[in-house]
């Protein structure tokens, strides 16, 4: 490599005195001579620890900061640390005394590296593809740092912080398998041999996510599209995944041990594990060493190629999205009904024209997704299941889109909103209406075509109107949840950036509305075939008198809390 | 406590937030139909003092009221005041237009009746060509622009404007000034705060000049100018600011 020109310029590019250019830096110091590709490197390096530094500092800086956060990782931390191994300890020390049998189990071995495949594979194409502070960090690349060290400390410290949740875990089941195998050595291996599975994984995933991003910039995909196909991918991945782990699995839920052939032909992963536990006693053959030499190979190739990529995708000029920003619309009847009405449809054309703003939604997919797990095994329960699971699911729906939170997510507009309404009562109720319409949609539209297929037209409309009152009270629940437990602060979920409401109070909202759909869907179903009136009529009462206390007590309870909010709250 | 001609009244309104006094026992009296300019160092106390005038925080101490609605009583305040605060309170998502018809919405007001004079300020302002585009898209300018036309179109009897030019072009900014005297002239009052001072200067009936909290000096533009640097002849407003927040340069001024 030359040392290049002596005046102290990178050929072709700019006199930057001394900042990196287009390709040709010098040493980052001004009048300083220019780089060789040894000393660019060296400085690339340097560069991008300080900045992968910086950012794990202020990560940490941030949760030390915030008494929510530090239990919500100590949290995370027993879950990992020690709930997880706990539950996996019969299956782990099981695994540890076979791999000291000396006759190491390689089908079992090769689940868990797919486990740890799959795993590194999914860190690394999220981290890939939630590229959010790529726009922010773009003045810097363009002003500082190159823009490989750029890439690689930004690669760096994602990596580290998405693959640290799993750190507790990976140790306390090493530790596990060690208690097994009554010695280090087994574990040692098993740390070792994973390490590269991982990290190629986490490499190849880091492609596929920047590969997925770029596509949907090039070909400038509406941002309902990527909501399709995220939701696409996510049932697809669900029940790839549940269907790949009852194929993994025994009669017994044990380890079926080995890994079903349909998804990986010649079972690479089983004669990897025969390379890696060969000192314990297991048969190498020729497939595991080339098996372990790709990963080995893919490690730093697939780095650097990611490296590379992120680097011009930084530098790229984005193409930009023109469709669709222009033309108003007005109210439709029947939002012109009332200013709530008005308010209501606002919430709604905005969601329609950037669904992120249901982002925090994700849960309440997971948990569906999670439930409907029975249909999966046996499609023909749609019918049975379907008209109460789409009721509760609307009803849940209504409340969490826009009620749990209100306000929070506003919290930019706060000067306007607060200054603006003699009560913020019309706001909520805009609130309110906005999510009715998205719950019913789910609860009536899905819940009754399915009801009307496979129950009376009685039962179908007494479940619709249950819809509607449930989701009603749901939403005003919600409301409520949101007052006790407001959340002003942005932060980062499913890759958009707000004021998320409280996963916690979500989760714990989707449960609650579970057992209360749940009681409501069966009292219904006991309602219609009962012979006497007196006994439903006890338990509606009763029952309806519990969702008002506690729709109508959110929604009060959010009014009063509101209207006295002070921007010294938030 | 409220006279029928003052539009904003402050007596010791004082904001402590932990050990640090924001705004310290202020005293202000602003007549109705007049401009007052609001002016301050960075972390003077301005935005906070506005924003306990409009109810968005509340005062420690002290009291204060808007056409005489104590500022505490925002369910009345609101019908009195127009609030352009220093970041445009905007949705990306809807378009200039539908920004204005959910603003007045909010106050229960039909589009109808605010949307002559919305529209007139739009013009006025350049504004009305791209009143369709989503607001993502605006500049910074088109969405201050946009703010304070929503801040000002149900015609409120006190507005108050945080850094209203900041972002605008000259000729907008121009245009700007000249809506704030034709506000100012149909007895509305409006309370300015800015760093810019020859905005104040050219525009302002009144300024008050608050400092760590305090308010040291108040009067008209002229008086200040003419009290700056022992009433030297070539002495402007910035030479009394300057003279009046202590500012290490004031003696480089002239």
């Amino acid at each position: 490599m030359s040392d290049g020109p002596a005046d102290g310029r990178g050929s072709g590019g700019r006199s930057t005195g001394g900042r990196p250019t287009d390709g040709q830096p010098t040493d980052g110091r001004p009048g300083s001579r220019p780089a060789t590709w040894r000393s660019r490197i060296r400085n690339d390096v340097r560069d991008a620890r300080v900045l992968a530094r910086t950012e794990l500092r202020c990560r940490v800086r941030d949760v030390r900061g915030s008494a929510r956060k530090l239990l919500s990782v100590a949290f995370m931390a027993f879950a990992f640390g020690v709930f997880f191994p706990l539950v996996l300890w019969g299956v782990a020390t099981g695994f540890g005394r076979a791999l000291a049998s000396g006759s190491p189990p390689l089908g079992t071995a090769g689940v868990a590296f797919g486990g740890i495949a799959v795993l590194g594979l999914y860190v690394g194409g999220a981290s890939g593809f939630n590229q959010e502070a790529a726009g922010a960090v773009g003045p810097l690349v363009r002003t500082s740092i190159s823009p490989t060290a750029m890439s690689l400390g930004r690669l760096g410290s994602e990596s580290i912080q998405a693959t640290a949740v799993g750190v507790p875990t990976a140790v306390a089941l090493l530790l596990e398998v060690a208690v097994g195998a009554r010695g280090p050595v087994a574990p040692a291996l098993l740390a070792v041999a994973s390490l590269p599975v991982f990290l190629a994984a986490l490499a190849v995933g880091r492609l596929l996510g920047d590969a997925i991003r770029y596509a949907s910039e090039v070909l400038r995909v509406s941002l309902w599209t990527k909501v399709l196909v995220f939701l696409a991918v996510t049932v697809v991945g669900y029940v790839g995944s549940y269907r790949f782990v009852y194929a993994g699995l025994d009669e017994t839920g044990g380890l079926a041990g080995a890994l079903p052939p349909a998804f990986l032909p010649g079972a690479p992963l089983q004669a990897y594990a025969g390379v890696a536990f060969a000192p314990l006693g297991a048969d190498p053959r020729p497939l595991g060493g080339l098996v372990a030499a790709l990963l080995l190979a893919a490690v730093p190739l697939g780095f650097a190629a990611a490296v590379r990529w992120e680097t011009h995708l930084l530098l790229r000029e984005s193409p930009g999205d023109e469709e669709q920003t222009s033309g108003s619309r007005g109210v439709p009847w029947p939002f012109t009904a009332t200013p709530s009405a008005r308010v209501a449809w606002r919430y709604l054309l905005r969601t329609r024209r950037d669904p992120r703003m249901l982002a925090h939604l994700g849960p309440l997919l997971f948990g569906m997704l999670g439930m409907g797990a029975s249909v999966f095994r046996n499609p023909g329960s749609l019918l049975t299941v379907g008209p109460p699971a789409a009721t509760i699911a609307g009803a849940t729906v209504a409340g969490a889109a826009y009620c749990m939170n209100p306000l929070g997510d506003d919290r930019d507009q706060l000067p306007l909103l607060l200054t603006s309404t003699r009560s913020v009562a019309v706001l909520l109720r805009g609130r309110v209406l906005a999510g009715l319409v998205l719950g019913l949609l789910l609860a009536v539209g899905v819940g009754t075509p399915l009801s009307i297929a496979s129950t009376s037209v009685v039962s179908t409309l007494a479940l619709a109107g249950f819809a509607v009152v449930l989701s009603l009270a749901g939403a005003g629940t919600a409301l409520g949840i949101g007052a006790v437990l407001p959340r002003f602060e942005r932060r980062e979920y499913m890759s958009v950036e707000r004021a998320h409401p409280s996963t916690i109070a979500l989760i714990c909202y989707l449960f609650g509305g579970l057992f209360v759909g749940g009681i409501g869907v069966f009292m219904v179903a006991w309602s219609v075939d009962a012979h006497s009136l007196l006994l439903p009529a006890i338990a509606w009462t009763v029952y309806l008198a519990v969702l008002a206390l506690f729709g109508g007590g959110g929604y009060v309870a959010a009014v009063r809390k509101f209207d006295r909010l002070t921007l010294d709250e938030t | 406590m409220t006279e029928p001609s003052t539009a904003i009244l402050a007596d010791g309104l004082t904001k402590r937030y932990g050990s640090t006094t924001a705004v310290d026992d202020l005293d202000l009296a602003v007549e109705s139909g007049v401009v007052y300019g609001f002016l301050g160092p960075n972390g003077a106390g301005k935005t906070t003092t506005m924003r306990m005038l409009t109810g968005l925080v509340e005062p420690t101490g002290g009291a204060a009221s808007v056409g005489g609605t104590p500022c505490t009583n925002r369910r009345d305040l609101v019908d009195r005041v127009g609030l352009l605060p220093e970041k445009p309170p905007l949705y990306d998502e809807l378009t200039g237009r539908e920004q204005l018809q959910f603003a007045a919405d909010l106050r229960n007001v039909r589009w109808e009746t605010v949307s002559d004079r919305a529209l007139e300020l739009c013009e006025a302002l350049d504004l009305a060509e791209d009143l369709d585009r989503r607001i993502e898209g605006y500049s910074k300018g088109m969405a201050q622009k946009t703010a304070f036309v929503q801040a000002v179109q149900h015609d409120p009897a006190v507005v108050f404007l945080d850094e209203p030019t900041s972002g605008l072009d000259p000729r907008a900014a121009r245009t700007l000034r000249s809506q704030i005297l034709d506000i100012a002239a149909s007895d509305a009052t409006v309370f300015l705060s800015t760093h810019i001072l020859p905005v104040v200067e050219e525009i302002a009936d009144e300024v008050g000049v608050l400092h760590d909290g305090h308010l040291v000096a108040e009067g008209a533009p002229d008086e200040l100018t003419a009290a700056a640097q022992g009433g030297a002849n070539d002495a402007d407003l910035e030479d009394a600011f300057l003279e009046l927040t202590n500012e290490p340069d004031a003696a480089l001024g002239r």
